[in-house]
């Protein structure tokens, strides 16, 4: 099922684009003129040693990080320089590494702060229009807590508690429904795997696999250092090493690429 | 671990639950009535005591929250009781200018409190100039009483011109986070009150007298006569000062149980994470400054009416301190706390004249130990609920 | 303008500037090891301060009266009491902070900073009134045209700037200042490496708060008077004057300390109003360099980790 795929990508113009993309901090080449595009639909896997700028492409993208050169083109529309708002509002949507969730606030809360786009934040309409506050309100927790029951209906009947009460998959999962509530059309994952035991991870994957069914268009990036689940995730994969791509392509041919083997085995070795 | 909600499900309440809150409510105010009225130490301590006991045996029984949670459910009526309450208070007190005026001064604060508490509890800037503001309020509306100006407008006025020296500090206070925006609003906090000392124009130490409140003809400085009983004027003030802060009480509420309070939140909770979801974090915080401010103000603006008399020593970096202790004390980000923590902050240095050299001390002392031993507060911020739950 | 007239200010401007860096470089340190600022840091040079007059009156007292030497007890007695101070307040208040937010921290440190200057108001004897502050060194001068050089300032430029350099040599060519710098750099990999973190945090704390006692003691030789509410001002400087310069770098405090005594004397030559607003340009001054540089003028080159 990977060819069609593959060779629809080529024809279609991609969702994303990236030209020479490059960011320098200070001394350090970050990302290294890196082309890279995903096309419409695809799941893109991206590996690479620690420290080879994976995390910062993510950071780039979503407008932390302004690019010292190249060009970004989304849905046809260049991005580059665009704020984090700007970048959301274009429709990409992430993850993060470590957990961001707010901890303190309800599960419905943080789903909230991703569909943040989608609420009315006049104060008068606020303060003073309470009732179609309310029936917003009422939209809203409807939405969340179908989203969350795609997930595990178990934690759409958790939605009024405190994040801080949720375990380490469930936090993942609400983060992930934080991401999704807007109907971004590129979803960047960042390690989703991360602090997670095997078994949970593969769970969660199956999630996004259904969700991603039941959504149709989803565009997915995923960082992973789990090979397996880069294996059954993705079509296709990008390989960076030192902020440059080394490889591309399906994740058996770039496995046993020599350059790949290189970049990992030469990190094993220093680390050793 | 489960986190208390404001409306737990589990405990029922029912509408036969609110005669028992009411009496409640009265046990309170005639609480509150004996705490003013006293010039007995003992008789404060025991006040205190007793205060301190319920409060643990309210937290920890199933009754009391089973009438908290029939009052929560029904906002309004809270409300209104609490309005009775005080109105009862000041009806007690009607004879007693001194205890009326604490009463006042308490309120006035709870409500410059209430909007540190929008910008630092809900939106997390810090802001350590609250005087500065409060101040800005207060020479406003003497310098506009002393032109002649209608007093209201005066006093909105003098709102108003908080939140516009607020925007002064908004680009220092946008651009920088933590520490840094600490230090702008401290730099400020001490500019302010450096330049009252030294602006002749303003009164210099002296400061400026001003005239009690005209409104439409309703001279508030006039002692009131209801039905031949004769009664200080300050239930005037008792009377405005309770409408500001309910107000004030019930706009923070709003706020913070709307989608503005979870902007807020956001941005106080993870700045990246909110920008990457599309959050502005410079509106929110302009946002939250200048309701935060305006608040300020207008509690400075009314204070300074009430007193007669304002002088640059009433709004130093000291003072802004006091305002971010009762913060800390009734547990940040929750303005119900505010109420408790003002009461005991203001009051009780009043009552105690040997306290009342000592009491930035005390209060140094106070925050450390509940930094240290208890950093939520007296009445820790309960999760967000939008709306109260189903009867 | 006069060139002497002119001399006289830069040398009155060097002068603060090495008060203004000694200060700004405990809040470099502190910063370093902890990522904290220790906003209660000029109300240690108040109280070091007032340590070094207490100890003159008890020298006075029991009839010690060689120069030289009162001054050496003095300026030692103020920088052991505050380096014992400093080390009480890493250990008690901040230390125990470390996972709380920020906001706690900055809120206890400002909190014993009112309580400081409350304790000396209170109970200092007289304390809420202007302090005079005894000279204790040789007071001959040269003048050259309008410019008096005085030689107890002279002394006090000195050995202002050689205890920064003392604290800078420490830090830079020790075993203890290897171990503060790797601290520094990374509390973990310090700490997996055999350092004592709690121990270092407590000496950086030390050390900082002693030079703060010193620069307390400059102050009061300099200055001749002493009043409990000096620390708002040379902590809000002090401060500025460490970011201006880039938090965690001794060099930078330095620089910055320097640089704002220079702001503060151009704008007190300058501006054409009295000098009673001195200080009003000076916090003045500090809102706007904050908001031209919300991390200084030489910026850390730090990413946040996303």
């Amino acid at each position: 099922m990977t060819q069609p795929r593959q060779s629809t990508a080529s024809v279609v113009a991609p969702l994303l684009a990236c030209h020479g993309l490059t960011m320098r901090f200070g001394g350090l080449l970050a990302l290294d003129a890196l082309d890279l595009s995903v096309a419409s639909g695809e799941i893109l896997g991206l590996i690479g040693p620690n420290g080879s700028g994976k995390t910062t492409f993510f950071n780039v993208l979503t407008g932390l990080y302004r690019p010292s050169a190249g060009r970004v083109e989304f849905g046809g529309r260049d991005i580059i320089g665009a704020s984090p708002q700007q970048v959301c509002r274009a429709g990409i949507a992430r993850t993060f590494q470590r957990s961001r969730l707010c901890l303190p606030l309800t599960v419905f809360d943080n789903v909230m702060i991703g569909n943040h786009l989608r609420l009315d934040h006049r104060v008068s309409f606020n303060v003073l229009r309470r009732g179609a506050l309310r029936r917003q309100y009422d939209e809203c927790v409807e939405a969340a807590r179908s989203l969350a029951a795609t997930f595990n209906p178990r934690l759409s009947s958790r939605l009024f508690e405190a994040a801080a009460a949720l375990d380490m998959i469930d936090r993942r999962r609400v983060e992930i429904c934080r991401a999704l509530v807007n109907a971004p059309r590129l979803l960047l994952l960042d390690e989703p795997s991360a602090g997670m035991t095997r078994g949970e991870t593969r769970e969660l994957m199956d999630d996004i696999l259904q969700i991603r069914a039941a959504r149709g268009e989803l565009t997915i990036v995923i960082i992973e250092h789990e090979m397996n689940v880069i294996e059954r995730m993705t079509e296709r994969c990008v390989v960076l090493n030192y902020g440059e791509k080394i490889a591309e392509g399906p994740f058996r041919v770039v496995a046993s690429d020599p350059a790949v083997q290189e970049a990992y085995l030469g990190q094993a070795v220093a680390e050793a | 671990m489960r986190v208390p909600l404001e409306a737990d499900v589990r405990a029922p309440a029912r509408a036969s639950d609110l005669p028992v809150a009411a009496l409640g409510i009265a046990a309170v105010a005639a609480w509150l009535w004996a705490f003013l009225v006293t010039d007995r130490v003992a008789i404060l301590g025991a006040l205190l005591a007793v205060a301190a006991i319920a409060f643990v045996l309210a937290q920890r029984s199933a009754v009391a929250k089973r009438y908290g949670l029939a009052l929560a459910r029904r906002p309004r009526m809270g409300v209104a009781f609490a309005a009775i309450g005080v109105l009862a208070v000041a009806a007690a007190l009607h004879d007693q200018p001194y205890p009326l005026l604490m009463l006042c001064t308490v309120m006035l604060f709870v409500v410059a409190c209430i909007g540190l508490d929008i910008q630092t509890g809900y939106c997390g800037i810090v802001n350590f100039a609250g005087a500065a503001f409060f101040g800005t309020g207060a020479y406003t509306a003497a310098v506009l009483a002393k032109q002649g100006v209608p007093h209201l407008f005066g006093i909105v006025c003098g709102a108003i011109v908080a939140a516009l020296v607020g925007s002064l500090l908004i680009l220092p206070v946008l651009r920088t986070r933590g520490y840094y925006a600490a230090l702008v609003t401290i730099a400020f906090g001490i500019l302010f009150s450096t330049f009252l000392e030294v602006n002749n124009a303003l009164g210099g130490p002296q400061g400026l007298k001003l005239p009690g409140i005209d409104l439409f003809g309703w001279r508030f400085n006039r002692d009131v006569d209801i039905g031949g009983a004769s009664a200080s004027f300050y239930v005037n003030y008792v009377v405005l000062a309770l409408a500001l802060a309910l107000g004030a009480y019930v706009f923070s509420r709003r706020v913070d149980r709307s989608w503005i309070g979870l902007t807020f939140d956001a941005v106080r909770l993870d700045e990246t994470a909110a920008a990457a979801f599309g959050i502005g974090i410079a509106r929110a915080k302009i946002i939250a400054f200048t309701l935060g401010n305006f608040l300020c103000g207008l509690a400075g603006a009314v204070y300074a009416m009430m007193q007669g008399f304002i002088a640059p020593n009433n709004f130093t970096f000291g003072e802004s301190l006091i305002l971010v202790s009762i913060l800390i004390l009734g547990g940040i980000g929750n303005p119900l706390g505010i109420v408790p923590a003002a009461l005991i902050i203001i009051v009780v240095p009043q009552k105690l004249q040997f306290i009342q050299e000592y009491r930035f001390l005390l209060y140094g002392i106070l925050v450390v130990l509940i930094l240290l031993f208890r950093p939520e507060g007296l009445l820790p911020r309960p999760v967000r609920r939008y709306f109260p739950a189903p009867r | 303008m006069d060139p002497g007239v002119l001399a006289q200010y830069a040398f009155n401007g060097l002068m603060l500037g090495v008060i203004y860096a000694m200060v700004a470089v405990g809040f470099t340190l502190f910063f370093g090891v902890l990522d904290v600022i220790q906003f209660a840091h000029g109300d240690v040079v108040m109280a070091g301060a007032f340590v070094a007059l207490a100890t003159y009156l008890a020298l006075h007292g029991l009839g010690v009266a060689v120069p030289g030497l009162v001054v050496i007890v003095v300026a030692c007695a103020a920088a052991l009491a505050m380096a014992l101070l400093g080390a009480l307040i890493a250990r008690y208040l901040v230390l125990p902070l470390r996972a709380a937010p920020a906001f706690n921290t900055l809120l206890i440190t400002l909190m014993l900073g009112s309580i400081l200057r409350e304790l000396v108001r209170l109970f200092y004897p007289n304390g809420s009134n202007p302090q005079p502050f005894p000279r204790l060194l040789p007071t001959a001068s040269v003048n050259l045209g309008n410019f008096t050089l005085r030689l107890d300032t002279t002394i006090l430029l000195v050995v202002g700037l050689a205890t920064i350099f003392v604290v800078n040599l420490v830090v830079r060519r020790t075993r203890l200042g290897l171990a503060i710098r790797a601290v520094a750099q990374d509390s973990e990999t310090a700490r997996v490496m055999g350092i004592d973190f709690q121990r270092i945090v407590l000496v950086t704390f030390a050390i900082g708060s002693a030079l703060a006692g010193i620069a307390g003691v400059v102050y009061g030789l300099y200055y001749n008077e002493v009043n409990f509410d000096i620390g708002l001002l040379l902590g809000v400087i002090g401060f500025s004057a460490a970011v201006v310069g880039g938090l965690g770098s001794i060099y930078g405090a330095i620089i910055g300390g320097f640089l704002f005594a220079a702001l503060q004397t151009i704008g007190s030559v300058a501006l054409p109003v009295s000098s009673a607003y001195n200080n009003v340009f000076a916090f003045a001054v500090v809102i706007i360099l904050m908001t031209w540089k919300p991390t200084g003028l030489i910026a850390e080159p730090t990413s946040e980790r996303v």
